[in-house]
């Protein structure tokens, strides 16, 4: 439901966002009745308002003049998302409010249901950035009420421009005695009680003017006013120049030939399109069962930050499961039938031999064998030093990259088999199965060694 | 000295004959009873296995008194299909069950630690069959740390203390019920390797020598009642299958762990081979521990067919 994820997503991979086609509901109703969705809806709003229950702050003196922040951010977005490089991630109200309660509510209350039930609790690698920039949202709003609403969400920029032409919207209905209590409640500073006007770019309908106005005056009534427009021509070049500039900088094209354990969840379209439509909002980490969907810090790039990224130590990927394509809300994890899912191969594993205590320690040890989903791993006899024992050796061709060998093995500290992003597999469209995959897998009976558990007469 | 007739003198001879004869045939019946551990086996019609081999060893009511909490450990460790054989068939597991509440138990506490998604395991399993009494009945998987206890091994070599399952020191009974399978490490998984099943920490195991360690577990848990699911068995490709499946429909059970599982490897090949429960480690080493029987020529078995 949110037209800026429309909007940005569009643009940036060249495509229309079918299923989020239903935000165009909230484009025209603001047309008609101006920014409702600030006031009514939005969540990180809610947020925001609920932290003045905790007390207020002496407001400061210093009122910055940002209100064309907004409108910059936006234009800075699309021109971005024009050059291929989506930032929505940072802005968009919607993905902060729902990554926030991933990363930071989240693991706090499976941590405390957890204490009591047996039920497994969620923790992810990065939470603290996550709080530092939702402190950060929350903390502006000390400068002037609702400070990140007026001055930099994009979605409140896009909102309050489709205001300006709105249908109907609050006026002075009566002659004002100036008691200026209305600019007093107005947590986006839009009336102006001198001028007798109400800004219906910034008014968010929140009824407070209507409600303390001793003559009520002011009333939400149908008047169309001309739409004016204040933006300097030098801002609007300045912001093209630094979103031509930052685009190209930032993005995230050599990271995943970097970083080789940086496995996606399985069915991620191809690395480039995936970082334009992943709006990193953090629903496939929630919903991932394992907890092993954790989301990336740095490992991605600046444009990468908090994608999905599957670390096999902490959660691996179930075999019967495809939840986290499920809940993608952009498809940029595609929506597989757990079948295709499970044909997928998001990379592949790697005995680390020198660590593996099977083939280093001469331990009798079949862990990731007895772990392994797909029948991937064969414990071959070899003798070593005179011991003859069974060993592990992973056959890559079955192998999907799931990452149960890796979570299980037994090797204290980091695992003795590890994925990596090899011969992973990224499809736009089309399926994953093929014949000569199925083949593989069906052969059932493989001839196996005897165990060294028997002694041999 | 006084003549005796020829009558007395046969009337003596019997006597004799029979004073003799009598002990020596009755300390052979009073041996032949204690020589060895009581196995039963039962073949035939799946759902009546389990009752016709516990009754072949005395019944269920010699092994749970009325009022017990009964713990059942099946293995419902992996998320394979049913069929397949890497867990205890959940019919083996509801009969098991129902005969427990026969015999009057108040409490019985189906338990595993899975290895897979618990969900899965439950689901696959089949295992939700078996809670035939919601009141009496109910089903554990472990998952937290909290919810085992850590134990000194008396005579440990390889494990000097082992974190188990609480609700062990909780219940009056055990009942180990393990299905029959290969294992890729340890050869077959049967009884004891079963117990590994209630400790928190595997994985330590297998930095040590496997074999010892899973013997070891004997010395600290130690089954009232031991009952093998060999209604189909996995006899390679275990523990997780898939592999190569037979149908057996045989159910083996007995007071004697390391006896059940020496039995039991001789009823299948493994690996397209015969072997005996000498061959198997880990019994080996369990029977060196005095645990139990490994052989089965003194085992007194008792085959049923229903």
């Amino acid at each position: 439901m949110d037209p800026l994820i429309l909007l940005i997503v569009s643009i940036s991979n060249h495509l229309l966002l079918n299923s989020y086609l239903y935000s165009l509901v909230l484009i025209f109703s603001t047309l008609l009745f101006g920014r409702f969705f600030c006031g009514f809806i939005c969540p990180l709003g809610t947020v925001i308002d609920l932290t003045e229950l905790a007390g207020k702050l002496p407001s400061l003196k210093f009122r910055p003049e940002l209100k064309n922040f907004k409108y910059l951010i936006l234009l800075f977005l699309i021109i971005s998302a024009i050059l291929g490089v989506s930032f929505i991630y940072y802005f968009d109200p919607i993905v902060i409010f729902e990554r926030s309660l991933l990363l930071i509510v989240f693991p706090v209350i499976t941590f405390f249901f957890g204490f009591f039930t047996a039920e497994p609790s969620f923790a992810y690698v990065e939470s603290l950035f996550a709080i530092i920039f939702l402190a950060i949202i929350i903390g502006l709003n000390f400068l002037t009420r609702r400070f990140w609403c007026q001055n930099i969400c994009p979605l409140g920029g896009l909102f309050a421009f489709l205001s300006k032409f709105s249908l109907f919207r609050f006026v002075f209905d009566n002659k004002c005695k100036k008691c200026a209590l209305c600019e007093k409640v107005c947590p986006t500073d839009a009336i102006d009680s001198k001028s007798e006007r109400v800004d219906s770019s910034e008014c968010i309908l929140c009824l407070r003017c209507n409600y303390e106005c001793p003559e009520n005056i002011i009333r939400y009534k149908s008047k169309f006013l001309r739409p004016k427009f204040d933006i300097k021509r030098r801002e609007l070049l300045l912001t093209t120049g630094s979103a031509m500039i930052l685009a190209p900088l930032l993005r995230s094209t050599y990271h995943q030939r970097l970083e080789g354990r940086l496995i996606r969840p399985p069915g991620s379209i191809p690395e480039a399109e995936f970082l334009n439509r992943c709006l990193h909002c953090g629903r496939c980490m929630k919903i991932c069962p394992t907890n092993g969907l954790q989301p990336c810090i740095f490992e991605s790039g600046i444009t990468g930050m908090w994608t999905p990224r599957l670390i096999p130590r902490i959660g691996a990927c179930e075999k019967n499961c495809n939840m986290c394509g499920k809940v993608c809300p952009t498809s940029a994890i595609r929506n597989l039938s757990l079948e295709e899912k499970s044909y997928v191969k998001i990379g592949t594993a790697i005995i680390d031999r020198v660590r593996c205590i099977a083939w280093e320690q001469n331990k009798t040890c079949l862990i990731c064998d007895e772990a392994c989903q797909y029948n991937a791993i064969n414990m071959v006899n070899e003798t070593i030093q005179g011991v003859t024992l069974g060993r592990p050796y992973v056959d890559e061709r079955i192998c999907t990259g799931c990452g149960m060998c890796e979570y299980r093995c037994p090797v204290e500290g980091e695992s003795a088999i590890r994925v990596y992003a090899i011969g992973e597999e990224r499809r736009a469209s089309g399926s994953y199965i093929t014949e000569e995959k199925k083949k593989l897998r069906s052969c059932e009976e493989k001839e196996e060694d005897i165990p060294s558990g028997f002694i041999i007469e | 000295m006084e003549r005796i007739s020829r009558r007395e003198f046969l009337k003596i001879s019997a006597g004799f004959a029979v004073s003799l004869a009598l002990p020596l045939k009755l300390s052979a019946e009073e041996k032949h009873k204690i020589s060895g551990p009581l196995i039963g086996v039962a073949r035939g019609e799946k759902n009546k296995l389990v009752k016709a081999a516990v009754d072949a060893i005395g019944g269920m009511d010699k092994f749970i008194k009325p009022g017990d909490r009964v713990l059942i450990k099946p293995n419902i460790s992996f998320s394979a299909n049913a069929e397949c054989g890497a867990t205890t068939s959940s019919e083996v597991i509801k009969q098991v069950v129902e005969l427990c509440l026969d015999a009057g138990a108040s409490k019985i506490t189906i338990i595993d630690y899975p290895l897979a998604n618990p969900d899965l395991c439950i689901e696959r399993s089949g295992v939700r069959q078996a809670i035939v009494d919601k009141n009496r009945v109910n089903l554990l998987m472990l998952s937290k740390e909290r919810q085992f206890v850590e134990i000194e091994v008396p005579d440990g070599k390889e494990l000097k203390t082992v974190k188990i399952a609480r609700e062990l020191q909780k219940a009056d009974k055990f009942i180990n019920l393990p299905t029959a399978k290969s294992h890729s490490a340890t050869g077959v998984s049967l009884g004891i390797k079963n117990l590994m099943g209630l400790i928190w920490d595997r994985s330590y195991l297998h930095r040590v020598d496997l074999h010892r360690a899973i013997a070891e577990l004997g010395l600290i848990m130690k089954p009232d009642l031991t009952i093998v699911d060999a209604t189909r068995v996995l006899t390679s490709g275990g523990p997780g299958g898939p592999g190569k499946t037979v149908i057996l429909n045989t159910v083996i059970a007995g007071a004697d762990m390391v006896a059940v599982d020496s039995y039991t490897v001789g009823i299948s090949s493994w690996y397209n081979k015969s072997f005996t429960g000498k061959n198997v480690k880990y019994i080996l080493y369990a029977s060196e521990l005095g645990l139990g029987e490994i052989d089965t020529e003194k085992m007194v078995i008792k085959e049923v067919k229903v």
